[in-house]
Order: structure tokens, then sequence, then C-alpha cells
């Protein structure tokens, strides 16, 4: 069982190295071939793995490894340990299956790009570092997948790396979980200082009485969560992140990387129930994060960016449910999410990589009609979202929140705010699927859509676009050959797309809170509950979420449906929404200007004159020394014969005088 | 025979030493300066053959020809130099001879 | 009676050989300086006859005087005997300093030789008749201080090679130096 989980965390690795190594030498199909060859090795791992797991006794579940001693500091030792246990065990399966439908799907998204093996390579890569971060033994190697994630999110961000948005957006993810690594660090320093040791399970636990300490180190360890999942206030990073390829968001963005920090929380919660008030906090900053995303996706008019705001409002749900202390709740809705937004955004990919990577809904509108298939899934994906029975998000999502009203008046407030959240998300699901999947073709995709069976097309560059669709956020591939199918694409998009489909609806099955909790049971051992809700709790959170979500979905059809009315604006409100809410100008003008103003000074007062001007004045110093000594040499050889007697009679004397 | 003791000798020998140095230091024209460390050079000599009759070592007379010896070979190319130098119409002063200035 | 003898000699070398440097170093013109060294080598070599050392007074008046000043002399002859005049003009820094530096020295090694007088300066050693003869001289050069014959000789033929060369006309230098120039595979050729 070992070997299998050390073979699960080492096969992309192994299989990016390779990538790597071998270069061009290998033809850009197998290099993707060898990249989903290896995830899929990594899932059956983890199968084998879980197989092994349920067979021992619930107690003895938790089994660690360690490769090799890796720092050794007096009594502090650290090691390349991994950690077997239900919880990783589950992690494991959801990253390695959905991440290779994932990397399966880009084998057709990808064809034809350049620089293939260079995505595949990253893909693999990333699918190592999150294995890493939830197989990990001790927080040094969490730390290690931690880092190694955000740098594989930066390196596949900025894929398209000549398009100066793709590099800003990855610039400013980096920057922003760079943020959440410093916090972390603090925390593990304190950790270090209490414990002496880093490893799980001794380091996950502080004993009572330690107030400021415990405190300090659930903050630390929030703030790595906060900057990882993009909850407020450090969000603003994850809609620009959208500059990357579709599945890159669909893998990083929406199934894995952002529920590192759900994960981080549910695994430290030991420490973060010591100190209630953070948990309170984290569960605060995620219903605030739902509402608010909630809302800015109301506006969003690119395809991608209402997913991406949808997956921060269902991440906001998720540390809802981590912070109420409904911990296997929210590790489900993880699971279940993973499934239906990676299904949203491989769906809204087929449309993107049908219609020359355009991704302005307004010119997509209507492009249902022509790609049945398509139109099915994403609906699927959207009832999942929304939280319609019987799709998988309305077990888990409704489980959270009833897990609310279990817990006091704060959890009432939360309650509150999970419910609100409800309605928004039906209502701008809806919306997106209305407009890109019903009612009239625009002209956009007649033009592009509409010509059977010609593949031909123009190759776009995508600095310059002569034709110039689209505004400069539609994504364009590089060298890429336009692909424009009539219908659907090709097998290896369409099939991940559908297997996710029967996900999305069979997903939720496994857990049904009031008759069947095999999920929960699974587990519990490791993260005990803080409160399970009444059955009669269960059914009105039921009840009322379903009822919101109908009621989005609703308003939506007036909107936006086929008799659309229309829709008011209050320009306030609507400014408001689309500048999200003045974070980024928020952030610019208090760090951003400052910084530069700083650096600015520096160079100025610093930089030149202190620094430049030692160095040159060290230089000059001895130019002039040189000169100056050379004046000595006056070429006068009486001078020099005077130097000599000079020195003579002076040195007699020493002599002289000595003895 | 009896005569003034060989510190006499030094003295003399010193003296000269010090009346060729100031020779050396103060004249400007090349020949007057090889004359005066002509007058250096035997100072020393008379150093060493006082030294040689101090003690009765004869080693003392032998570096004395060595040394004069050497003297005459300087003198030699002393000599070739200055007169290589008139040959070229340069003024002989050595404060004029500065070629290899810093 | 002979101790009288020996000491007025003595006195009157001396100061002839003192009278002399100064000489030599304070005349303007450098023919007179050269004859006043001849003096001064004249002078020393009764020293040396003085201090038993007869080879070497006899070397002294051969070598010295006769081949080393007469080349000074023609060498003088040659030039014309320009002139300049060495307290001209008021004490300059140069002046000064050699003045002192040499004043210096004098004092100083008078001071050590005082310092040593009473010590080890005054017991003369009682030689044989046979000290600072050219028997003596030519028996302890070919054994003892050979190397010291052999470099000599050695200096004494570089010596003569360089005067050689230096005072060769321009037409043959070039000639020689170019060879050496070439031999050594320098770019710039010439005198």
């Amino acid at each position: 069982m070992i070997v299998a989980a050390w073979i699960c965390l080492v096969a992309p690795l192994a299989a990016a190295l390779s990538i790597t190594l071998l270069g061009t030498s290998i033809s850009r199909r197998v290099a993707a071939y060898m990249a989903t060859a290896s995830v899929l090795g990594s899932f059956a791992a983890a199968v084998v793995v879980f197989a092994k797991l349920e067979t021992e006794s619930a107690s003895a579940r938790s089994n660690a490894s360690t490769a090799w001693e890796w720092l050794t500091a007096g009594s502090f030792h650290v090691g390349l340990r991994i950690l077997v246990d239900p919880l990783s065990v589950f992690m494991m399966l959801i990253v390695s299956g959905v991440g290779f439908l994932i990397v399966a799907y880009s084998i057709d998204y990808m064809d034809g790009d350049d620089e293939e093996r260079r995505y595949f390579a990253y893909m693999a890569l990333f699918v190592f570092s999150m294995l890493l971060l939830v197989q990990a033994g001790n927080f040094v190697m969490l730390l290690a997948g931690w880092g190694l994630v955000g740098l594989s999110s930066y390196l596949l961000i900025g894929f398209w790396h000549e398009r100066p948005a793709a590099v800003a957006a990855a610039k400013k993810a980096f920057i922003m979980n760079a943020i959440g690594d410093a916090t972390m660090a603090l925390a593990f320093f304190l950790l270090i200082q209490h414990h002496n040791t880093l490893n799980f399970p001794p380091a996950l636990h502080v004993g009572p009485g330690h107030g400021w300490l415990v405190n300090l180190v659930a903050l630390g360890l929030l703030g790595g969560a906060v900057a990882k999942s993009a909850q407020i206030p450090l969000q603003t990073w994850l809609p620009d992140a959208m500059e990357g390829p579709t599945p890159v968001s669909a893998l990083i963005h929406a199934a894995t990387m952002v529920t590192a920090g759900v994960y981080l929380i549910v695994r430290c919660h030991a420490i973060f129930e010591q100190a209630p008030r953070v948990e309170e906090l984290a569960a605060g900053l995620g219903a605030g994060t739902l509402l608010v995303a909630g809302l800015i996706a109301l506006v969003q008019t690119d395809i991608k960016r209402v997913i991406a705001y949808s997956t921060m409002s269902q991440i906001g749900y998720m540390f809802l449910g981590a912070g109420l202390g409904a911990y296997a709740n929210a590790m489900f809705h993880l699971m279940t999410h993973a499934f239906f937004k990676a299904l949203l955004f491989m769906a809204a990919g087929v449309v993107i990589h049908a219609l020359a990577g355009e991704q302005d809904i307004r010119k997509l509108a209507g492009v249902g009609g022509l790609m049945p298939v398509t139109r099915i899934t994403f609906l699927i994906g959207s009832l999942a979202l929304i939280g319609m029975p019987p799709f998988a998000g309305f077990f888990s999502k409704d489980s959270i929140i009833a897990a609310g009203l279990a817990r006091g008046w704060y959890g009432d407030v939360l309650f509150a705010a999970a419910l609100a959240g409800t309605f928004l998300t039906g209502l701008y699901t809806w919306r997106l699927f209305l407009i890109v999947f019903t009612g009239e073709p625009s002209a956009f995709v007649r033009e592009h859509a509409t010509r059977p069976g010609i593949h031909a097309g123009p190759q776009l560059s995508h600095s310059v676009g002569p034709e110039g669709h689209g505004e400069d956020d539609a994504s364009r591939p590089h060298g890429h050959a336009v692909q424009e199918h009539r219908g659907e694409g090709p097998f290896w998009l369409m099939a991940p797309v559908l297997v996710l489909a029967v996900l999305s609806v069979i997903g939720g099955w496994i857990q049904f809170a009031p008759l069947w909790h095999p999920l929960s049971t699974w587990l519990d051992e490791v993260t005990p509950p803080l409160a399970t809700p009444s059955n009669a709790q269960e059914a009105v959170a039921s009840v009322l979420a379903v009822v919101l979500g109908l009621g989005g979905i609703a308003v939506a059809f007036l909107f936006y449906g086929r008799h659309r009315r229309a829709v008011p604006r209050i320009a306030w409100a609507q400014t408001l929404l689309e500048r999200k809410f003045y974070f980024d100008e928020a952030y610019d003008f208090a760090f951003y200007r400052p910084a530069v103003w700083v650096s600015l000074q520096l160079g100025r007062w610093v930089e030149g004159p202190i620094i430049g001007g030692s160095l040159r004045e060290i230089g000059r110093g001895a130019r002039e020394a040189g000169l100056g000594t050379g004046r000595l040499q006056t070429g006068l050889v009486r001078t020099y014969v005077l130097a000599i007697a000079a020195s003579l009679a002076v040195i007699t004397i020493v002599f002289v005088a000595v003895r | 025979m009896r005569g003034p003791e060989i510190v006499w000798y030094l003295a003399v020998a010193a003296f000269l030493f010090a009346t060729g140095a100031l020779g050396v230091l103060l004249r400007r024209s090349p020949l007057i300066v090889l004359l005066s460390l002509e007058i250096m050079l035997n100072g020393a000599n008379l150093a060493l053959i006082a030294f040689a009759r101090l003690h009765g070592e004869s080693s003392g007379q032998i570096f004395a020809l060595a040394v004069m010896a050497v003297a005459a070979s300087e003198v030699v190319v002393g000599l070739g130099l200055i007169v290589a130098i008139a040959r070229k119409r340069l003024d002989l002063d050595v404060d004029k001879l500065s070629f290899l200035r810093g | 009676m002979a101790n009288v003898l020996v000491w007025a000699v003595w006195v009157v070398a001396a100061f002839s050989c003192l009278a002399s440097g100064i000489a030599v170093i304070s005349f303007s013109n450098p023919f007179f300086s050269a004859l006043a060294l001849i003096g001064n080598l004249a002078s020393l070599a009764v020293l040396y006859l003085l201090l038993s050392a007869e080879f070497v007074a006899a070397g002294q008046v051969l070598v010295y005087a006769g081949a080393v000043m007469v080349m000074f002399l023609f060498v003088t002859a040659y030039l014309g005997g320009r002139a300049d005049a060495p307290w001209a003009g008021g004490p300059t820094w140069q002046q000064v300093g050699a003045v002192l530096a040499a004043g210096a020295i004098l004092v100083e090694v008078i001071v050590v030789i005082g310092l040593k007088a009473g010590g080890r300066l005054s017991h003369e050693a009682k030689i044989d008749a046979a000290f600072g003869s050219p028997h003596r001289i030519g028996r302890v050069f070919l054994t003892d201080h050979l190397l010291a014959f052999e470099i000599t000789s050695v200096v004494l033929l570089v010596a003569a090679v360089g005067a050689v060369i230096l005072g060769s006309h321009a037409h043959v230098r070039a000639a020689l130096t170019s060879d050496l120039d070439h031999k050594e595979g320098r770019l710039d050729a010439g005198p």
C-alpha cells in the first residue's frame, strides 16, 4: 500500500521529467499521451491504496512513510514523509481522477500548439505537486507541494507567454500566493518552536493553554488558505488567471489547486478548533466571498470569468463548511464541485475551441443549437452547480448549509448568507446557460460555425489580429490552426466531458445525509465534525435551498429567456459589480503604488548615489591614488638618489638605536 | 710602525663617502656625478683596506680589488652612455634627462 | 722618529684626500674636477701604503689613476667641458636636502665608529712581512676567492662588450640590435 502511494506520487513527476529531458525527440502527441498515462497510473495506484486502506480497521488507518531524512538540525528532523490516511486518500483519488480526465481532454484541446510538450510537462508537474501537497506527512512537504502548485499555476497561467495579459496574470497569482506562503511559514516557525517537529500527526495538535500561539498559528494557516483558495481578501488573482488555457482553468483553478486551502483547514482542524475565533473568521470569509463572487458573476461577459467567480463562490461554501466544523461535508462538496466545475469549464472549452478562441458570451450567444451534446453537458453541470436534485451539488451543498443551523446564532447568520448565495448561484448560472446555449445564434456564431465540414481557417496570430475579432481579453491559442467544427469537438475533447457529466449526476449519491453517509464515516475518524445537523435541520435547509435556486432560475428566465425583458440597471450597482467591488483599485492604491514609489526613491537616493556612488568612488579613489603615486616618479635621478640617501640616514639611526 | 689608529682611517673613509654622496646629489652634469661616484667607491675601498689591516685578513684587500674592477667597468659603461647622449645632441643635465617620468 | 714621520705622511695624505674630494664636487669645470680626482686617487694610494696594502696601492695608481682617469679626461675633452655651477641660485630643496642627508650619513658613521672605538677597533692585528704583497694577494685570489676572481673577469668582459656596442656608430648598432629584435620576435625594430 505504501509502495502504491509512492508510485501515485512519483508517476507524474517521472512523466514531467521525461518529457522535459526527451524534448523534441518525442512527438507532441506522444508527450501528451505520456502525461495522460502517468496521471492514469497515479489514479490506478490511488485506487489500490484506497482498496487496501479500506480493509484495515478504522483506528489503524493512518500510515506514514519516510523516504529519507532530509534535514536534521539538532533534535529537529524533517524527512521526505508521506501520510496515507482516509483524508489524503480521498484527495488523492479526486486529484488523480479528475486530473486524468482533464489531461486527457488537453490532448485534443492543445493539439497543434507549438509548445504542446511544455504544456504537458507542466501539467504533469502540477499533478505531482498537488499529490505531494495532499500526501504530505509533515508541514515541510506540504509547504513544498504548496509552493510547487503555485509555481505550476504561474507557469501554466503564463503558458502563452507572448501575451502581456497572461504574463501579468501569472505574476499576480504568484505574488498573491506568496503572501499566503509567508504567513504559513511564520505559522510553521511557531510550531517548530513549540513542538520541535513538523510531522503529522504530532504537529497537528497544540495542547490547551497556549492561546496566543495557537491563534497565531491558525491565522498563519488561514492566510495561506485564503491566498491559495482565492477568498477575500486575496481573491483578485483568480479571475485574471483565466488567461491560461481552459484545461488549466479547469484543473488548477476549479478542481484542485484552489481547494488546497480547504484541505489545509480540514487537515489542521485540531489547531483551528483550539482557536475558535479564527475558525469563525474562516467561515465568515467564506460567506462573504460567496456573496461577493456571486454578485460579481452577474455582470461578467466572459464565459470563463463567470465560471471563475462561480468557483470562488463555491469555495466560499467549502470554507463556510470547514469553518463551521462540518469537515466531511466540506470535503464532500469539494469532490462534487471538482466534478461539475471541471465539467463546466471543459464544456465551455469545447465551445471556445470550436469558435476560434472567442470567449465573450455576447458573441457566443446561441451556439447551443449547433452543439447539442455540449449543451446537454453544460445543462447538467449548471443544475449540479445550482444544487438541484438529483444532481451532485444538491447533496453536498445542502449539507453545508444545514450545518449552519446547528451552530448557534453565528451559524444562523451564515445560514442566511449561504441561502442568499444559492439564489445568486441560480441566477448567474442560468443566465450564462441561457445566453450561450439557447436562443438564436449570434452573427459571430453563424459566421464561424455554420459552414459544414470546412476545417480551414485563417491562422490567427494573437498579438495583432487584422480581423480584430473580439476584445483583448479573448484568449487566442498561439500558433494554433483555428479549428472550426460544425457540431462537436474531436474524441478526446468530448469523452472526458461526458464522463464528468455522468459523475456530476451520480457523484452526489454517495452520501445522502439522513439516510446513508459512508463518506462521513470514512472521513470522520480523521476529522470528527464539531456539529451534526439533525434530520429536521437538513430538511429545512434542503427545501429552502432548492426553492431559492429555482427562484434564481426563474428570474434568469425572466431577463434572459425567450421573451427578454430589459434588465433593470442601477448605475452605481452596475459599476460596482463591473469593477469587482474595486478590490483591484484598492490594492493598487494601498500596495502597488507605495511599493513603486519606494523603489523609485530607493533607486534615486540609495542605489545611485550610495551604492553606485560608493563603487564609483572606490574606483576613482584607486585611480587617483595611482595617479598621485605616479607623480612620485619625476624622472629626475637626483631626487631618487636623495630619497635613497635620506632613507639610509634614517635607517642607520634606527639600527643604531635598536642596538 | 706606529701611526694613527685605524679609527682615523675610517674617519677619512667616512668623510670621503659623504663627500661623494654630496657630489652625486648636488651636481647636474653627469660627468661630475660619475666622478663623485668614484669618490664614494674609493671611500669604501679605504675602509676595506683599513679593516683588512685591523684584522690581518687579506680578504679585505681582495674585496677592494674587486671593487676597483667593478668601478672601472661601471665607468666605462657610464661614459659610453654619456657619449651616446651627447651624440644625440641632448643637454648633459640630469634634471633634463627625465624621460622615465611617471 | 719613524712614528712622527708616519704621522706626518698620514696627515698630508689625509688632508689632500679630503681637499681633493671637496674640490672634485666644487669645481664647475669638469676638467678640473677630473684632475682633482687624480690627486684624490694618488693620496689614497699613499694611505693604502701606510696600511700595508702595497699591491692594492699599485693597482690603484695603475688602474684607477692610469686608465680610468685617462678615459675620463678623454671624454671630458671630447665633450668640450660644459660647465655648470653647483651653487648658483638660491639653495633649492634639493640642495638643502642633499647637504642634510650627506651630513647625517657622515655624522652617523662617525658616531657608530666612535661607539665601537673603545672595543674592537683599537687592537691591530700582528701581521707578517708578506701581508699585502702580490704573492699573498695572488695566493688568496686563486684559492680562497677564486669565484670572485672569475666573476670579476666576467664583469669586465661584459663591460667591454657593452662599451663597444654603446660606442659604435648608429648603423652598426641598428644592424646589431635588429638581429636581436628579429631573434626575439619583437614587433618594433630599431635602435
